[in-house]
């Protein structure tokens, strides 16, 4: 007789919207992994607890979890990072505005660095990822800057006629507002989310994205 | 960084064999059998009776197995065109399509047991019912006339290797229960004279049952069924089908299904994912942390796991139960389940 092992964690995943579309077009090939810790309030982490060390997490290691979301967007919003031991500060994406108002069909450059980052503020050498969460209201989204192979496959991947989203690799991404009326439907403004995220630091923001019909 | 490659090590592929009952009500056994009058009476009626589970009229209905009579010369269902072919008719036409999915020659009879049959019920399941397969050994089919009543399962247990007949694998039907058979009256769970109740064909979701051991004696080990089975020159009724449907009473009976499951082993050492980008982690805009004991001692909690393409697109994604502490004296270890 023997005890079960209870060192492995099993958990049950599930494809996203980007997963089913990639399966569908064969080429679906998981090859590394991240970690994120969305829900988490570390605000609730009592380092004061009178209980002791053992408590101070208390408040967040009973709380329930939800479902895992389909939308690639709408998970693993915040990662864990590895980052040296006595980091004071941590990487933060800078020189990108809090929100972006494009008018259909213009234009915006963005060139994103990362703050506190190898000493201080720097353009990553591997670059950053930027995923648009609706590609369809955009003409031109892409990434420039990173020639490797995976990056330039990426950014000439074509994604066709659903919302899904795009990931792009890049030190400096284009995006133009699309110039079709007929997404707007009945709206003037149609949004959208832009998640950047530092290929080696690992920092990332996700800022909206607000196209105005003219 | 926030992205860990995986090791060809790292994965693992998994088939996992999953049984269920086969039934819509999800339970065995099925003791509740309606037809529909309409199907009856249409066009495919002549050919097959279908079975619910429920009032073939109510929301939840759903056919669950189909009875089709077969014979060779035709008999018990009327002749296409008498004039043209005194054996063409539905009875025989299903009597050939199963000749040529099962025995592949037009000219072979069916051998159930050592008894060899030019007739045949056959009992097709819903292919959404019985998913890829039968189970051998879950089957206890009882069928009832007058007060006469047996009980019928598959010999499965008994063998020790597969019989097959083509690419089939088949199962003699026998006298008995649950896989376990009833050696009253032949060790091998055989009638006396009219062979095994017939064959279970598990990979085709089908059951043809020899209607001449339901016809047989008690004493024989049948029920003394008395079928009204016309020449194809006139017609009968009630039909074949429909006689046998009145000899159902239950059915346990189960699926089975191959799970193809991928696992992934995800491994964070102890110096890795120990600092957070969640707004909570950090203070401000500038950076800092909230606690100023995670500068040295930082403490993360684990609550999903990305899977992700060379080009960082998430392509599947697993929550845990609760958060897994994560800090730089631990490491974790999580198996990620991913079924297709």
């Amino acid at each position: 007789m023997g005890y079960l092992d209870n060192s492995v964690v099993t958990v049950d995943a599930i494809l996203t919207t980007k997963g089913r579309q990639l399966l569908a077009q064969g080429n679906f090939n998981i090859t590394q992994f991240a970690l994120a810790d969305d829900e988490i309030d570390y605000t609730l982490y009592n380092p004061t607890h009178p209980s002791g060390s053992a408590y101070y997490g208390q408040a967040i290691e009973n709380m329930p979890l939800l479902e895992a979301f389909p939308q690639e967007t709408q998970v693993m919003k915040y990662k864990l990072i590895t980052l040296p031991r006595g980091t004071a500060k941590m990487p933060i994406i800078g020189n990108i505005n809090a929100q972006y108002n494009l008018k259909q069909g213009a234009s915006i450059a963005i060139t994103p660095e990362t703050l506190n980052y190898l000493g201080g503020n720097t353009f990553e050498t591997s670059g950053y990822t930027a995923t648009i969460s609706d590609v369809r209201l955009f003409s031109t989204f892409e990434g420039v800057g990173i020639n490797t192979p995976q990056a330039q496959a990426l950014n000439q991947t074509t994604t066709l006629g659903t919302s899904v989203s795009k990931t792009v690799v890049g030190t400096t991404i284009n995006i133009r507002a699309t110039t079709i009326n007929t997404l707007f439907g009945s709206n003037t403004q149609l949004t959208a989310t832009l998640t950047i995220e530092g290929r080696d630091s690992g920092a990332q923001i996700t800022i909206p994205f607000v196209i105005t019909k003219i | 960084m926030s992205f860990k490659r995986l090791d060809p090590s790292d994965f693992i592929i998994s088939a996992d064999a999953i049984t269920a009952p086969i039934w819509s009500t999800l339970s065995n056994p099925l003791m509740l059998f309606t037809t529909s009058s309409g199907q009856e009476s249409g066009p495919s009626g002549q050919y097959y009776l279908s079975v619910y589970q429920t009032s073939s009229t109510a929301n939840i209905a759903a056919v669950q197995f189909d009875i089709a009579f077969g014979d060779s010369n035709g008999s018990g269902s009327l002749a296409y065109d008498y004039s043209a072919n005194i054996y063409n008719s539905p009875s025989s036409t299903i009597f050939g399509q199963y000749q040529d999915i099962l025995l592949g020659d037009e000219s072979s009879l069916f051998s159930f047991g050592a008894f060899t049959s030019s007739r045949f019920i056959a009992l097709s399941f819903e292919r959404t019912r019985y998913k890829e397969s039968l189970l051998p050994g879950s089957l206890t089919l009882t069928l009832k006339n007058s007060s006469n009543t047996v009980n019928i399962t598959d010999n499965s247990a008994q063998l020790t290797t597969a019989q097959f007949v083509g690419s089939n694998r088949v199962f003699q039907l026998v006298s008995g229960s649950a896989g376990n058979i009833n050696t009253g009256i032949s060790s091998n769970g055989y009638t006396n004279g009219s062979g095994s109740y017939g064959w279970f064909l598990p990979d085709i979701g089908t059951i043809l049952l020899n209607p001449y051991s339901l016809v047989a004696s008690t004493a024989n080990g049948g029920i003394a069924w008395t079928p009204t089975i016309n020449a194809p020159s006139q017609s009968t009724s009630p039909s074949v089908n429909s006689q046998f449907f009145r000899l159902l009473q239950t059915c346990s009976l189960n699926s089975q299904e191959t799970i193809t499951a991928d696992y992934i082993f995800i491994r964070a050492r102890n110096s890795e994912f120990n600092y957070s980008t969640n707004p909570s982690f950090i203070s401000g805009s500038t950076g800092e942390l909230t606690q100023t004991s995670f500068i040295n001692n930082p403490q993360t909690y684990i609550t999903t796991v990305g899977l992700y393409n060379d080009t960082n697109e998430l392509l599947a994604v697993a929550k845990l139960s609760r958060p897994l502490p994560k800090d730089f004296t631990s490491e974790a270890l999580i198996r990620v389940k991913l079924d297709f």
